[in-house]
């Protein structure tokens, strides 16, 4: 066991983790961040997908071990004083969800996506979110939600 | 939660992360066997999971500076390290020269997969239908690779043994892929024919180097055919020797479809995969010769 110390939305947080634990596992079993969801723990659903220095990862394939130090980001992070993010009204908003399992995923990666570039062709984010998957099937109501989100990212 | 099942879980080991290649390699030294390096992960997190791997020992090379580099020296070529990943590569400007792995390395699985997953893991994991390896055949591409005796340089073509199967000894470690300069007045693509963000079926890479109207040399590779990357020679004769190249484009196709190994497996049949070859050669060789 070692000692990891990670950010997590904006609150430095400490765990006792093994080599071999991965950051989804640590992230939701030892730090309570539940908006990641672990599903298949084979990359290939993008559930578990967090900001991790900026940068979105499957958290089911990275060892808890090798964050030690960094950065995460995850949906609970975007909402500030009890009140949501645009991108999270604007999945509201447009109903871009049903069951709501694979959200948190989307909204995380959506807010990557319109951080970047905040006038996304539909290509281009059908492309950017083709490593998640909504079994619902909401992907049109999704890409209506970032339409819907983009002025507040465009007068950032 | 992780229900017990070996799918979700990893097998123990000890993490290192040396900081620099010394470091590094001493640990792959020390450990030989026992030790698997760790570049993004992604492939080797999977094997783990399912226990067609349980090393002792991780070494986690994404601390060694000198691993994370991508560079392209004119008239030299590009040397891209083992720690970066193909959407850093993706964004390099000069990989553009490189037309083949430029289009290959694109379009690996999804872009989240590509913030982790790197060009040299792609390439040492060394399954069938994974995309870089024809690519890098076809650019004449190199594996560097040392240990503490010293360095070796192997053709990516021979560096590829069989499915799974790498030229590389327990102590040795993959430090970085060369791509040499490209010839003058060649051009290269890669495609492939998959639905979504799945495995190819079938991928093929040409690099051709064109002399007036006719096709001075081109290089025909292809990939998730057969357990390895599969070069088409008497299609390549077959497109140099003609007169009018543009003309035999659909006899080359036919040549590389009969001329190459192609297997039967649950992601398309053997015939199938001959039809396919027979399209994707017509496709690309227009792409390249256009």
């Amino acid at each position: 066991m070692r000692e990891i110390t990670l950010t997590v939305n904006g609150e430095r947080r400490k765990a006792m983790v093994k080599d071999n634990e991965l950051l989804l596992d640590v992230l939701r079993d030892k730090l309570y961040v539940k908006s990641v969801k672990a599903a298949c723990w084979r990359g290939e659903c993008g559930l578990c997908t967090v900001l991790m220095n900026d940068r979105l990862v499957k958290s089911c394939l990275v060892l808890a071990v090798e964050a030690d130090g960094a950065e995460i980001l995850t949906a609970e992070g975007l909402v500030k004083d009890g009140e949501p993010s645009p991108i999270q009204k604007a999945f509201i908003e447009k109903g871009a969800l049903q069951c709501g399992f694979c959200t948190p995923a989307f909204v995380i990666s959506s807010h990557k996506l319109l951080t970047m570039n905040p006038n996304p062709s539909d290509e281009e984010i059908r492309s950017f979110l083709s490593g998640l998957i909504c079994r619902c099937g909401t992907y049109n109501q999704i890409i209506e939600a970032i339409r819907g989100a983009q002025k507040a990212y465009a007068s950032r | 939660m992780s229900f017990g099942s070996p799918w979700f879980t990893l097998p123990e080991f000890t993490y290192h992360k040396p900081k620099t290649l010394k470091e590094a390699l001493e640990l792959l030294d020390k450990y030989g066997e026992e030790a698997k390096v760790m570049a993004g992960g992604v492939g080797l997190l999977a094997f783990m999971k399912e226990r067609l791997m349980a090393p002792s020992h991780v070494i986690d090379l994404k601390g060694v500076p000198e691993l994370g580099q991508a560079i392209y020296k004119e008239g030299e070529g590009l040397t891209i390290g083992a720690t970066v990943t193909l959407n850093e590569l993706a964004r390099y400007g000069p990989l553009k020269k490189f037309g083949a792995l430029h289009d290959a390395v694109r379009d690996i699985a999804d872009p989240i997969i590509r913030n982790r997953a790197t060009l040299v893991g792609n390439l040492c994991e060394a399954i069938p239908w994974v995309d870089t390896p024809p690519a890098l055949i076809a650019l004449g591409a190199e594996v560097e690779i040392r240990s503490l005796k010293g360095e070796r340089r192997v053709p990516v073509k021979d560096f590829i043994k069989g499915p799974v199967e790498i030229d590389l000894e327990p102590g040795e470690l993959v430090t970085a892929v060369h791509v040499p300069e490209p010839r003058r007045n060649s051009r290269s693509r890669f495609i492939k024919y998959n639905t979504g963000s799945e495995f190819a079926l079938v991928s093929v890479a040409a690099n051709v180097v064109m002399d007036g109207g006719r096709v001075r040399d081109v290089s025909l590779v292809y990939g998730a055919v057969s357990s390895t990357p599969q070069v088409a020679v008497k299609a390549a004769d077959a497109l140099k020797s003609a007169e009018k190249p543009w003309e035999v484009l659909d006899e080359v196709g036919r040549i590389a479809s009969e001329e190459v190994e192609a297997v039967s497996d649950v992601l398309a049949s053997e015939e199938y995969r001959r039809h396919l070859i027979r399209v994707l050669t017509l496709r690309v060789l227009r792409e390249v010769m256009g």
